[in-house]
């Protein structure tokens, strides 16, 4: 590869093991988790930096990787596999003297700087593989030179009552950094750290450097390196962000990011054209088929899909079947989900390649008001026929 | 397999009007998500052929911004891969003259290609065919070349290129440019030959002003004992789009059930540019029947056994029958669609009514607005 020099060169931390996402990310990583229909969690991130004209993408892996090292593959999808740009996927690899898994965060990067010598950039773009978001990651790196910070750290406005769940980055006026609280019982200031960090590229190796000696360090930028960057005076300057962004580590959210997706004017909008689109790696599936006794009300139906019954606000991605009878109501169907005749589904999320089984019933109605309790099943899970999976129970 | 690929993008001025004005036969969007030679390519590519040329001679320019590097099919190749078979700045827009004209000109590629077998397709039929099976049968046969054939066709009022009777094995009647009555099979208008045969009897035929494959080499060597024919007869869907009211018949084909089984989820996936569309929405008040959608659509109206291509936009009221919808199209509120085609980037205004009938349907340009 011809490098000369790089602006940016973005690192993803996809090493995540999600386990708040429970049996859904029991074989695979969070960032592989599907969402809206034919999407996956990294495509935002990754969809991000190439929308943003970041061309140089290292994608740190750990957990499960297999599934997600596949979808990445040489980064075609997003335009990445060009001589001058790569996504290049970076699980832990054995070293001269040792060898070892990702300790943390930073630890994870630090394994890599040899990757990012590579492009000898000015700046290096940290981004986790966790978020459902659409970010021009450009105009912070501008802020990031303009205001000639050590580090930029994007920020939102949470509400005070949630703060307490939040890194809090407590600033001056002019946006200046001077305290950085992790989930602050009391907190100071509602803004909240998203997790994406601009670092001037030779501040953060010499830091991390230094962190990696640091026997006591926990290797994790959040605890460690931020924390270290105030100590020492250096200039970290707090980015506002203000468009959508939603973690999707719990059911809950992850369900309500889908959710989110529908109706006329949605609170996120998926579509989007030239630097707004998201890419994603797309399965030869034909047209969907949506049959003359089929009901689709509010909903997303992706390609490859039969549908002969009744969907309302729901998410069925690529390869569904929704059988004769069939009722499917505010859940999302993960790609190739099977809904046989006559079962009914109501506030799930089926996991890849599932199945309902006729007649069977998963999940329940909420009452307005009422926490809703998700139902969920694993990639390949059956629910038998005339079976039962309760509200909020896990198969 | 040792074998290279060659499809005619486009061989005659087509019957296909306005629809083929700016594109080839090759480029025409076919079952909601499809560019014609879609279909040869994914057959060849799928047996592992990985030497095709595209033989065009005008209009090409939709068809190379489709295929591209040939990525989408794994050809962007250091060795082999996808050729595009041009002229040079030919400043005319002349056809060719036949098939065998058509591989006269790309006399270059057959001659440089180390294959022993060449596969020779046309994008005017669509169809899902295990080739490796094709071509087996043909090395098992022992003979000249192999005519894929499809029995069903023949209804004496369509012409075929080539029909062809066979009793207990032997070919009994042979013929081309024909109405051929029931009972004929039809050609597909896909041979497998060996390549020293083909690019010797492209020579010969071309050097004495014979320019048509089917009816100067296929026929005229078969008639005079220089040829030997195997016929392969395959029983799976092919649907031919030869003239407006085929394409638009051949388009709601892909709505029946066996129909999709056997284009999309026959012997292999087909493979197409990929678009990056969100997937479709269905809203409030829509109500879908007997469709098929790809992505990208958004859906408030009443669609009733149409093919809805990409990122169609079917407004509040309106109600859309019979129809082939091509992508990045609008059709307004409350307006009405019967039997009919619109092309790409069409915009059909709010409370507009177009009506056709299943044999003459109503055809709209690309980028027309009404």
């Amino acid at each position: 590869m011809f490098v000369n020099k790089k602006r940016c060169v973005a690192m993803l931390l996809a090493g995540g093991q999600g386990s708040r996402l429970k049996v859904l990310t029991e074989n695979t990583a969070k960032p592989a988790v599907p969402f809206g229909g034919k999407y996956r969690i990294i495509d935002f991130p990754l969809s991000n930096c190439v929308n943003s004209g970041i061309d140089t993408v290292g994608i740190l892996t750990q957990y499960q990787p297999l599934e997600l090292n596949e979808y990445i593959g040489n980064g075609q999808p997003w335009g990445l596999n060009k001589s001058h740009c790569c996504a290049q996927v970076l699980p832990p690899y054995a070293q001269s003297k040792k060898s070892e898994w990702y300790k943390g965060t930073a630890n994870a990067i630090y394994q890599n700087l040899a990757f990012i010598s590579r492009f000898n950039p000015e700046y290096v773009l940290i981004l986790s593989g966790d978020h459902i978001y659409k970010m021009d990651y450009a105009a912070m790196i501008n802020f990031h030179e303009k205001t000639g910070a050590d580090c930029t750290i994007a920020v939102r406005d949470v509400p005070m009552e949630e703060a307490s769940r939040f890194g809090i980055m407590n600033t001056h006026p002019d946006g200046t950094i001077y305290e950085f609280e992790e989930k602050p019982k009391v907190p100071k200031s509602t803004n909240a750290s998203m997790g994406i960090y601009v670092f001037k590229w030779s501040i953060l190796r010499d830091y991390l450097t230094a962190d990696e000696n640091d026997p006591n360090s926990d290797n994790d930028f959040g605890k460690n390196i931020i924390p270290n960057l105030l100590n020492d005076g250096r200039k970290l300057m707090a980015y506002g962000f203000e468009g959508y962004w939603k973690d999707v580590g719990t059911i809950d959210s992850l369900w309500e990011a889908n959710m989110e997706l529908l109706g006329k004017n949605p609170e996120f909008d998926i579509r989007g054209t030239g630097r707004n689109k998201i890419y994603a790696r797309n399965s030869a599936m034909p047209s969907s088929y949506v049959d003359a006794k089929a009901k689709t009300v509010n909903c997303f139906i992706a390609e490859g899909s039969e549908i002969f019954g009744s969907v309302k606000n729901s998410i069925v991605s690529v390869g569904c079947y929704i059988g004769e009878g069939a009722t499917v109501e505010n859940s999302v169907l993960m790609p190739g989900t099977v809904i046989e005749a006559g079962a009914i589904v109501r506030h799930a999320i089926l996991g890849e390649n599932s199945r309902v089984c006729a007649n069977a019933v998963v999940g329940g109605t909420f009452a307005e008001g009422e926490k809703k309790e998700i139902s969920v099943t694993q990639k390949n899970a059956t629910v038998p026929a005339n079976s039962v999976l309760f509200p909020g129970e896990m198969l | 397999m040792n074998l290279m690929g060659i499809i005619f993008a486009n061989i005659y001025d087509s019957s296909l009007g306005e629809l083929t004005n700016k594109r080839t036969m090759a480029s025409l969007p076919y079952g909601g998500r499809y560019r014609q030679i879609d279909f040869a390519l994914s057959n060849m590519t799928a047996c592992g052929i990985r030497h095709i040329g595209i033989i065009s001679r005008y209009n090409y320019q939709s068809l190379m911004n489709h295929i591209g590097s040939g990525e989408e099919w794994d050809l962007e190749m250091q060795e082999g891969g996808l050729e595009f078979l041009t002229p040079y700045a030919s400043g005319t827009s002349s056809s060719f003259k036949g098939k065998l004209d058509a591989l006269n000109s790309a006399m270059d590629f057959l001659e440089f290609g180390e294959e022993e077998y060449v596969i020779l397709a046309d994008p005017g039929m669509v169809y899902n065919i295990d080739l490796k099976a094709v071509v087996e049968a043909h090395i098992a046969s022992g003979k000249d070349i192999t005519v894929v054939t499809k029995p069903g066709v023949a209804n004496g009022k369509k012409r075929l290129d080539m029909a062809i009777t066979v009793k207990d094995g032997a070919i009994t009647d042979m013929a081309v440019d024909y109405e051929a009555p029931e009972g004929y099979l039809a050609s597909i208008g896909l041979f497998v030959i060996s390549k020293d045969l083909l690019i010797h009897e492209v020579k010969e035929s071309v050097a004495r002003n014979l320019y048509r494959f089917e009816r100067d080499f296929v026929l005229r060597q078969y008639l005079a004992g220089n040829l030997s024919v195997n016929i392969y007869t395959y029983d799976g869907i092919v649907l031919f789009t030869e003239s407006t009211e085929e394409y638009y018949k051949a388009n709601l084909a892909t709505i029946d059930p066996d129909i999709r089984k056997g284009l999309f989820r026959g012997a292999h996936p087909i493979y197409t540019k990929v678009r990056d569309q969100v997937p479709s929405y269905y809203g409030e008040g829509c109500n879908l029947e007997d469709c098929t959608l790809a992505d990208g659509c958004m859906l408030e109206g009443t669609v009733r056994n149409s093919v809805l291509f990409r990122h169609v936009n079917v407004g509040a009221g309106a109600v859309i029958e019979d129809s082939v919808i091509m992508n990045d199209t609008v059709v307004g509120e409350n307006a009405y669609l019967k039997c009919v085609i619109l092309d790409k980037d069409v915009v059909v205004s709010p409370g507009a009514r177009l009506v056709g009938t299943p044999t003459n349907p109503v055809i709209l340009k690309r980028g027309e607005t009404v």
